[in-house]
């Protein structure tokens, strides 16, 4: 029997302030370039897992098994290292916003970098090429010093995205990718981690709020509700039934084309 | 929820809630230690407000702060008195902490009979003491009344200024204005701001009557007071800006760092709070006064530094996390998240902080000349003693220029940086 590229086992998360229970002893197995979209009504713990997988949240107990290593037992320069092996996007960018796109992008090599000359900013030639590169990538390349809050949301997206390609990530972790964005522009987004995901072989663990771009571009689809899985299968699965289990009696569908 | 465990919803720290602390407090004491230290509470607020109350009639009547004039014993009776009507017409400061208030306990509606009744077995309950034992206190059952807990989000809050608390409030103000006004300003006083204005009116005059003289001197010293504001600035922002970082709530977690942070915070509010004027003194006393300039400097660096600390501070607080978040995403360590994920957000703020506490100085420069810390401060002071009153105008006249343009610079430089 073979280990799973990622195994999360009974997760658990207890935010000490409003005594939440976020995550309750949730386990999951992830394989390898999988492209697995997380969904669940707001408050059902999505942010809180994929933020658990990088440590940015403490998790309160339970393990998260990358290959053969334990991420919630690593000290934190360990976890450090570790963490540049996964990008991360997010629903607001988290870009420096009076910078050049281009600072943004060089960013995501702080990981490889001494202290000293991640302070300074001494970027290597290499890696200003790279940026470059992956601004060109995701067709920012002629936006490059240009100042980030300058650019359209769906830009300064596509700048989180060059920024964890810089990482040459092995896994991405997307929340809310497109939470902040209109219908077309969602799209665009979806197929840049499409492509990331296929081409790169990079695994994708993104959450979504529609269902439709889930069922779109998801490999497998986990439900989540009240820090539970409530489903777990590949998109076709989640007919009418399922769909009123995860979001309720009232919900409707609603489509993003 | 299900497979939470139990202990996490129901096993709050007691202490956490203002009603545990007063148990805390009365712990020891049991049941009664605990509502007599809520009775206390109520006659310390009351004999707060007689002190008050009785200072401010002595400075009329005597024109001299006094001590309570009446016997000890009916001090106490009157303050004992009110604490009990308080209880039992208003809501008391007590039940107000501890979240209760009084109502019938066979249900309906509280009466003035009920309220009444309430206030005069106080005294046969509070008074011996004993009456306090039991689940329900002897005031209670003889008015047939119980405090009940209110929740607090289920109904309407009376407006302030109708609670108990609001009035008392308000009582206290009015005493103290009253107070205020009794000791600062006497009649005479107010007839000559009116008679005397003649007097003042040759100094104004000569004030416009520059002396073109002794231009010389006071640009000199009015370059002084500029390279002191700047001297005291700068020395200011090289300590601050660490200190800042040490003093940022959201920076400093753990018990380590939030007693540094508790202590550092702690520290520059007294500093700040003894006024610039007063520090100049203490380092005039300190270097010597013949070296004036650099007593004045230190004193400026001392408050600027206060000053600057709280500022940075509250910036570094209010800085959105997702930035650094995202930094420590890419596997970035300590410095990089502090390059890229704090610096960009705070080194506007802080110029534009330092602009402006820069600006201050520059006035500040200026009164902590005229106690002796050099600069144009000095020179003017100098003059008014002497009645040279229109080369203290034209001393004057450039100040108001220098800090005019100085005041305008930075607000412009902060506009940009904005
Ligand atoms: N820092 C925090 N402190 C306290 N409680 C938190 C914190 N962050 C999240 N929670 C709580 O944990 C639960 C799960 O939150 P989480 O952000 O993971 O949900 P989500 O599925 O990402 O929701 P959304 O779709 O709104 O982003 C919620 O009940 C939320 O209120
Ligand atoms: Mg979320």
């Amino acid at each position: 029997m073979t280990e799973p590229y990622l195994r999360i086992e009974k997760l658990t998360k207890v935010y000490e302030r409003g005594q939440v229970l976020a995550l309750d002893a949730l386990s999951l197995d992830v394989e390898k370039r999988e492209f697995l979209v997380v969904i669940g009504l707001s408050g059902s713990g999505k942010s809180t897992l994929l933020r658990c997988i990088n440590r940015l949240i403490e998790p309160t107990s339970g393990r998260i098994m990358l290959g053969s290593v334990d991420l919630t037992r690593l000290s934190p320069e360990r976890m450090r290292k570790m963490r540049r092996r996964m990008g991360m996007i997010f629903q607001h960018f988290n870009l420096i916003r009076r910078a050049p796109v281009i600072t943004n992008v060089l960013t995501g090599r702080l990981g490889y970098m001494p202290g000293w000359k991640a302070m300074l900013g001494m970027f290597s030639k290499e890696d200003q090429d790279r940026a470059l590169e992956s601004l060109e990538r995701v067709g920012l390349r002629e936006k490059a010093y240009v100042r980030a809050d300058e650019l359209s949301g769906g830009q300064q997206q596509r700048v989180g995205i060059a920024r964890a390609l810089m990482q040459e990530p092995e896994i991405l972790l997307a929340d809310e990718p497109v939470s902040a964005l209109d219908p077309a522009t969602s799209h665009s987004i979806m197929q840049y981690l499409e492509w990331m995901n296929r081409e790169r072989e990079v695994t994708v663990l993104a959450s979504l709020h529609f269902l439709s771009l889930a069922r779109r571009y998801g490999t497998r689809i986990v439900a989540l509700k009240d820090g539970q899985r409530v489903f777990d299968g590949p998109p076709a699965e989640i007919d009418n039934a399922k769909f009123k289990e995860i979001y309720g009696e009232d919900a409707e569908e609603v489509e993003v084309r | 929820m299900q497979g939470y465990p139990e202990g996490y919803l129901s096993e709050r720290p007691r202490w956490t809630t203002p009603a545990g602390l007063v148990n805390l407090i009365g712990g020891p004491l049991g049941l009664v230690g605990r509502r007599l230290s809520m009775i206390l509470l109520d006659m310390a607020a009351v004999a707060l407000l007689w002190v008050l109350v009785t200072y401010a009639f002595l400075w009329y009547v005597h024109g001299d702060i006094g001590y309570t004039v009446i016997p000890w014993w009916l001090f106490g009776l009157f303050v004992f008195e009110l604490a009990a009507a308080w209880n039992s017409f208003g809501v008391a400061p007590s039940q107000r902490l501890s979240g209760v208030h009084l109502v019938p306990s066979e249900g309906g509606r509280m009466t003035v009979w009920h309220r009444l009744l309430h206030f005069l077995a106080w005294h046969v309950s509070v008074l011996p003491i004993v009456g306090l034992l039991g689940r329900r206190p002897w005031h209670e059952r003889l008015s047939g009344t119980r405090t009940k807990r209110v929740e607090s989000g289920a109904i309407k809050p009376a407006p302030w200024y109708r609670t108990s608390v609001g009035i008392y409030a308000a009582v206290i103000l009015v005493v103290v204005v009253v107070a205020a006004l009794g000791v600062t300003v006497s009649m005479a006083n107010l007839r000559r701001l009116v008679t005397d204005a003649w007097r003042a009116g040759n100094i104004w005059r000569a004030f416009f009557s520059p002396d073109t003289t002794i231009l010389q001197t006071v640009v000199r010293d009015l370059l002084v007071t500029f390279f002191m504001a700047v001297l005291a600035t700068a020395f200011a922002v090289v300590v601050a800006v660490p200190l800042s970082f040490l003093s940022a709530r959201n920076l400093m977690k753990g018990p380590v760092g939030r007693s540094v942070y508790t202590a550092l915070r702690g520290a520059m509010s007294i500093t700040r709070s003894i006024e610039p004027i007063v520090w100049a003194i203490v380092f005039l006393v300190w270097v010597t006064a013949r070296r004036a300039p650099f007593a004045g400097v230190l004193a400026l660096v001392v408050h600027s530094i206060a000053d600057l600390v709280k500022l940075y501070a509250e910036q570094l607080e209010g800085i959105n996390p997702g930035l650094p978040e995202a930094i420590t995403a890419t596997g970035g360590g300590r410095l990089a998240v502090l390059r890229y994920g704090v610096l960009p957000q705070i080194i506007n703020p802080y110029i534009s902080f330092t602009l402006y506490r820069w600006d201050i100085n520059i006035r500040m420069a200026t009164v902590v000349g005229v106690v002796g810390g050099g600069g144009i401060g000095q020179r003017l002071y100098a003059y008014l003693q002497g009645h040279m009153y229109s080369q203290a105008g034209t001393a004057m006249l450039l100040i108001v220029v220098l800090v005019w343009a100085i005041d305008y610079l930075s607000s412009r430089i902060r506009a940009k940086l904005a």
